[in-house]
């Protein structure tokens, strides 16, 4: 167990990637998103508006601008910080342990700072001025509970995710995202066929949990994975 | 005598590429072994199997008696940082001395802080801007300063100027003498390292060519060197490491220890025996037994 925690510490003295950067791309993209809410409101559109309500609720710009910085994230605690972690006397097991608790801490820190952010937000009534950032659709639309599960899960996702394709990348070089990549289209592809015959009943019976099992699911795969190729990964 | 490395007919092979071959070792407890040879002959790879980095593909290999692969009891006793270290992006000195104590229970602040002014290793710089002579300094400090139980240095001289070498050389000394412990080291610097070794392997193409004490180390070969053709003379009948040969004079390393009607006979004939420094003994072992015949040069202003 003191191997998985010192690993997971290991991690976190990547203190500014884990906690400070994803507070950065936020306030970055607030920033783009209030200065697109102005273009729309010089040009016309007037905050409170039921049309600039439902518009700036849909914009999804906060969710898409972390996925890359975390799936990044993901890739690197695996591709660089693997061979240093075992250098230190880690096992494999022990750095698949660690890193998928770190990968929750991030994922932790991420929802309750979002949860926050968006508290804020809507005691402030959407910073003063009817900008809306976080109280968004694809964040739960204002309930705290759905954007800490929603942000939890998809933060957890895009790190293990990120992972997994890294220690591909370990154990088969070049060819190893390259055949995850080749699988995971194929599996896409070979769902899409088999499902849409019924996708409009799909749709019309979805439910917002079975997401959050998806995504659950997708983690623990992914980190399950991690695990299987880093096992017999040489370091070079 | 208790030993922190046994390795008993290991082989690695990478596909068709045999790394090591069938090689048996043991390395006793507080020593200083020395792992010598060309590149490529195997050391990284039996460096690699200790820290559990690597398995072999057949054979056992048990560190402190127990087997390193996948053991957490083992692996928190050895350090090895290779010379290719992957540090985590972005990662700066103060990150390294943050999170080493958390994985080595005996790391030393003293030492450290002594090592990182020692080899003056940059505070704010990247590592991956780091220098060689640098990087080499940051695997330094790590090795010495955890006190792991078994330290593996691979190639810890690359890219040291002169004057590290020697603060290395005597931080190494005087942290052994405070605390022992067991150190894997491997150079291509021989003469500089071997008033360190307590024992010596020389290894070539995977194979174990020597494994002795330092004393005895100068013991498994000896030097002939005079007219060609009485140098043939007396290396007849022993295999013959390395050869020699300007004009009419030769020189040959000659594997074994010369008997005394060797010695009359070399007396007799005038030539010169005697025992070749390490360094000649790890540059005979890595000899191609059919040298390459040096291509005359026939053009350029001095051809």
């Amino acid at each position: 167990m003191n191997a998985v925690i010192s690993t997971t510490r290991l991690h976190l003295n990547r203190r500014r990637e884990t906690f400070v950067v994803p507070l950065s791309i936020a306030g970055m993209v607030a920033v783009v998103s209030i200065l697109i809410s102005l273009i729309f409101w010089r040009s016309g559109s007037l905050p409170g508006t039921p049309g600039w309500v439902s518009g700036s609720r849909s914009n999804p710009g906060i969710a898409y601008a972390l996925v890359g910085f975390l799936i990044y994230l993901g890739v690197s605690s695996v591709a660089t910080t693997f061979p240093f972690a075992l250098a230190l006397g880690a096992t494999r097991r022990a750095f698949v342990g660690g890193t998928f608790l770190w990968n929750a801490i991030a994922a932790a820190y991420i929802a309750a700072l979002f949860a926050i952010l968006n508290g804020l937000e809507i005691l402030t009534h959407h910073w003063f001025a009817g900008f809306y950032i976080f109280d968004i659709y694809i964040l739960g639309g204002g309930d705290t509970a759905k954007l800490l599960l929603i942000v939890f899960l998809g933060v957890l996702s895009c790190l293990t995710l990120g992972g997994v394709f890294a220690a591909a990348w370990e154990r088969f070089g070049v060819r190893g995202p390259q055949a995850i990549a080749v699988a995971l289209v194929l599996a896409l592809a070979i769902t899409a066929i088999i499902v849409v015959p019924d996708l409009p009943a799909i749709v019309a019976a979805f439910q917002l949990w079975w997401l959050a099992v998806a995504a659950a699911a997708l983690s623990l795969l992914a980190a399950l994975g991690t695990w299987l190729l880093l096992r017999s990964a040489i370091i070079r | 005598m208790s030993y922190a490395i046994d390795i008993l007919n290991v082989t690695r092979a990478f596909g068709s590429r045999t790394a090591l071959d069938d090689i048996t070792l043991r390395v006793a407890e507080h020593s200083i072994c020395g792992l010598l040879g060309r590149n490529g002959a195997g050391k990284t790879t039996i460096m690699s199997i200790l820290a559990g980095q690597d398995r072999p593909t057949s054979g056992r290999v048990e560190v402190f008696g127990r087997r390193p692969f996948e053991n957490d009891a083992v692996l928190a006793k050895v350090s090895f940082i290779r010379d290719n270290q992957r540090y985590p992006d972005r990662y700066c000195l103060e990150h390294v001395l943050r999170i080493a104590p958390v994985f080595a229970a005996n790391w030393s602040e003293d030492l450290a802080e002594e090592l990182v002014d020692g080899f003056r290793i940059p505070a704010k710089t990247p590592i991956k801007r780091f220098s060689r002579g640098q990087l080499s300094s940051v695997a330094i400090l790590l090795g010495l300063a955890s006190r792991a139980p078994l330290t593996l240095f691979d190639e810890p001289y690359l890219g040291l100027d002169v004057t590290a070498r020697a603060f290395f050389h005597d931080a190494l000394l005087r942290d052994y003498s405070a605390h022992p412990r067991t150190f894997v080291l491997s150079t291509h610097l021989i003469e500089e390292s071997e008033a360190l070794f307590d024992q010596v392997v020389i290894l070539d193409a995977g194979r174990i060519r020597v494994n002795a004490s330092i004393d005895d180390s100068h013991e498994c070969a000896f030097t002939a060197r005079g007219n060609s053709d009485a140098v043939d003379h007396i290396a007849r009948g022993y295999p013959v490491l390395q050869t020699h040969a300007i004009g009419a004079l030769k020189s040959v390393v000659i594997e074994g220890a010369p008997d005394d009607e060797v010695l009359a006979q070399a007396h007799q004939l005038g030539v010169s025996v005697g025992t070749p420094s390490l360094q000649e003994l790890v540059a005979a072992y890595g000899a191609d037994t059919s040298p390459v015949t040096p291509r005359a040069i026939s053009k350029g202003t001095r051809a």
